[in-house]
C-alpha cells in the first residue's frame, strides 16, 4: 500500500538523517540559537552572519550532542556569510550538488538545528536566476529562490536536495519574505577570502549619486543615456583626493559604463582596492577622464 | 504512470481511507471542530479546547447522523478530551506510533476548516518531541509539521503515509506551522484515564 509514498516519506527523512551529520548549532545571539554547516572535518563552520551577533564567546553544538567553544575566523555582512572554527576532528563536512544540476520544481527541504536534533520543512526550487547583488553589495552567484518555510533559527543551514547533500545556505536576511538560497560557489569564494585573509575587501569611493539623463548631444557622442550625478563628495576620500566634485556626472569607471547606482557597485569589487582607474566624468559640458585611487571601505 | 502520478494517487488514497473516521464535533450554536473516530463503538478523541466549558455537546458522522455525545475524560494540559456517542460499527483511524517519526517524514492533517468537510493538507514533520522552538519545554509530545493547518482543524487526524494516526491536530504557531497532540500521548491519556486504549471496557 502507497509505495511510492512511503519511499518519498522514508527517502526524505533519510536524506535529513544524512544532512544532518553536517549540521552544527551555532550559539551567539541572545534569541534563539542558529544552524551552521561543516565545511571542513577539522572544524571549520559556515553560518550566516546575522545569527553571530556577537564576536566572542561562542558557541557551537556537534551532531553528536557535544556543545564546544567556536571563535569567529571572519564575517562578510555583505553576503550574510561568517566562518568560525572549533577545535575538532573528524567531523562530516558536507557534500555539495552541483549548480548545474538544481532545477526549478525540485524537491528540498531547508534542515536546520536550532536545539538539539535536526528540524526540516519541505519545498521546491520556486527560481534560478542570473548572479544579483545584495543591498550591501555582496554578490551572489546565483538567485535561487525555494518555496520552504524558514523555522526560527534555520538561517545558516543548508538547503537539502532529495539526496542529502546541500544547494547552498539558507539565510532569512539577505530577502524579506522570500526563502533564498546562497549557493556553494558564492559560499566557496567568500569562505575561501574570509579564511585567508579574515574579512573581505570592498572597495571605497566616497560618494553619493543618482542616475541622472545625459543631454542629447551628450548621449549621442558617448552612446550612453543616463550616468550619475554626484550628490556629495566625502571629505578626504579616494573620490575627492582625486579631483571628482558635487555636481560631476560619473559615465564610466574602469571603462565600465555606469547608468545605474549596481552598476557603480559593480565596478567597485574587493579587488581593486588599491587600483587606479580611469573616472569618465561629464563637468560643465564637458567630458573629462581623471584617474581614481580606490580605497577600502574600513 | 509516472513517480508523480502514483505519488498523488498515493496521496490521495491516504485522505481516502482516513475520511470515514473524521467526525464534527458541534457545540453550542454555532461551535465546530473535528474529531477522530478512536473505536469503532463509539470513542472519539478531539482538543479539550474544541470541547470548551460543558454545553450541549454532539457528533455529527460522515454517514449524516448527529449524536449527542459525553465527554468521559479530558486533560486541558494535553489539549485532549474523549467522547463517548451511542453508535456501532464505525469506521476508525488506525492509531500508529509518534515516537517512530522522524523529521522529513510526509504526513497528512484533516478536519473542517472554514466549514470546508475533511479538508486535507500535507508536509513534512519538522520534528517531534518536548522542546517546542516557539513554546519551550513541556511535560507532553507534540508533533510539529511544515502544513497549511488551519483552527477547523483542530480535533481532526494527523496521519502518516499508511494512513495510521500519528497525532490529534491541535494548534498552529505560524500560517505553514501546525502543531499535533504526539498519538503516543493520546494512548497515555486513554490508558491513565480510562485505563484502557481499548474502549471496549467502557460501561
Amino acid at each position: 500500500m502507497n509505495e511510492v509514498l512511503k519511499s518519498l516519506s522514508d527517502d526524505l527523512a533519510a536524506a535529513v538523517a544524512t544532512a544532518g551529520h553536517s549540521i552544527v548549532r551555532i550559539e551567539g545571539r541572545r534569541r534563539s540559537p542558529a544552524s551552521g554547516i561543516v565545511w571542513s572535518a577539522d572544524g571549520t563552520i559556515v553560518t550566516a552572519h546575522h545569527v553571530v551577533e556577537r564576536d566572542d564567546n561562542l558557541k557551537i553544538g556537534l551532531p553528536d550532542g557535544a556543545t564546544v567553544s567556536a571563535t569567529l575566523v571572519g564575517r562578510d555582512p555583505s553576503t550574510d556569510i561568517a566562518v568560525l572554527r572549533v577545535q575538532a576532528n573528524g567531523l562530516t563536512p558536507a557534500n555539495w550538488i552541483d549548480g548545474a544540476d538544481v532545477k526549478v520544481g525540485h524537491l528540498v527541504m531547508a534542515v536546520g538545528r536550532p536545539g538539539a536534533q535536526s528540524q526540516a520543512t519541505l519545498g521546491i526550487i520556486s527560481a534560478i536566476d542570473e548572479g544579483w547583488r545584495t543591498p550591501m553589495g555582496g554578490m551572489i552567484d546565483a538567485y535561487v529562490q525555494t518555496d520552504v518555510v524558514m523555522y526560527p533559527g534555520f538561517s545558516g543551514g543548508p538547503l537539502v536536495g532529495a539526496n542529502g547533500a546541500f544547494v547552498g545556505m539558507n539565510s532569512s536576511a539577505l530577502m524579506r519574505g522570500v526563502s533564498v538560497t546562497i549557493p556553494a560557489a558564492t559560499l566557496t569564494r567568500v569562505a575561501g577570502t574570509l579564511l585567508t585573509h579574515g574579512r573581505v575587501k570592498r572597495s571605497y569611493l566616497g560618494v553619493s549619486a543618482q542616475p541622472v539623463r545625459l543631454p542629447a548631444a551628450l548621449a549621442g557622442s558617448l552612446s550612453q543615456e543616463t550616468g550619475l550625478l554626484l550628490a556629495s563628495v566625502e571629505a578626504d576620500s579616494p573620490a575627492e583626493q582625486a579631483g571628482l566634485m558635487l555636481g560631476d556626472t560619473l559615465i564610466s569607471l574602469a571603462g565600465h559604463p555606469v547608468h545605474q547606482m549596481d552598476d557603480l557597485m559593480a565596478v567597485l569589487s574587493g579587488d581593486r582596492v588599491g587600483t587606479s582607474v580611469p573616472a569618465k566624468i561629464v563637468r560643465g559640458g564637458q567630458v573629462h577622464e581623471i584617474a581614481v585611487t580606490i580605497g577600502e571601505r574600513s | 504512470m509516472s513517480i508523480l502520478q502514483r505519488l498523488n494517487d498515493e496521496m490521495a488514497n491516504v485522505a481516502a481511507v482516513v475520511q470515514p473516521g473524521i467526525v464534527r464535533v458541534l457545540t453550542g450554536q454555532n461551535g465546530a471542530g473535528a474529531g477522530t473516530v478512536w473505536h469503532s463503538d463509539g470513542l472519539i478523541i478531539t482538543n479539550a479546547h474544541v470541547v470548551g466549558h460543558g454545553g450541549v455537546l454532539r457528533v455529527a458522522l460522515p454517514d449524516g447522523r448527529v449524536l449527542p455525545a459525553q465527554v468521559i475524560a479530558h486533560s486541558r494540559e494535553r489539549d485532549l478530551a474523549a467522547l463517548a456517542i451511542d453508535a456501532n460499527g464505525l469506521p476508525t483511524i488506525q492509531p500508529g506510533s509518534s515516537s517512530a517519526l522522524q523529521p522529513g517524514d510526509w504526513v497528512m492533517a484533516l478536519g473542517h476548516p472554514w466549514g470546508v468537510m475533511n479538508a486535507a493538507t500535507s508536509g513534512i514533520v519538522i520534528n517531534v518531541g518536548r522542546d517546542l522552538p516557539d513554546m519551550g519545554s513541556t511535560a507532553h509530545n507534540w508533533v510539529i509539521a511544515s502544513l497549511h493547518m488551519r483552527p477547523g482543524h483542530s480535533g481532526g487526524p494527523l496521519v502518516d503515509v499508511q494512513g495510521h494516526l500519528v497525532g490529534v491536530n491541535t494548534m498552529i504557531t505560524g500560517p505553514d506551522v501546525g502543531i499535533a497532540v504526539a498519538v503516543d500521548e493520546v494512548k497515555d491519556f486513554l490508558k491513565r484515564t480510562i485505563g484502557s486504549i481499548t474502549p471496549g471496557n467502557i460501561v
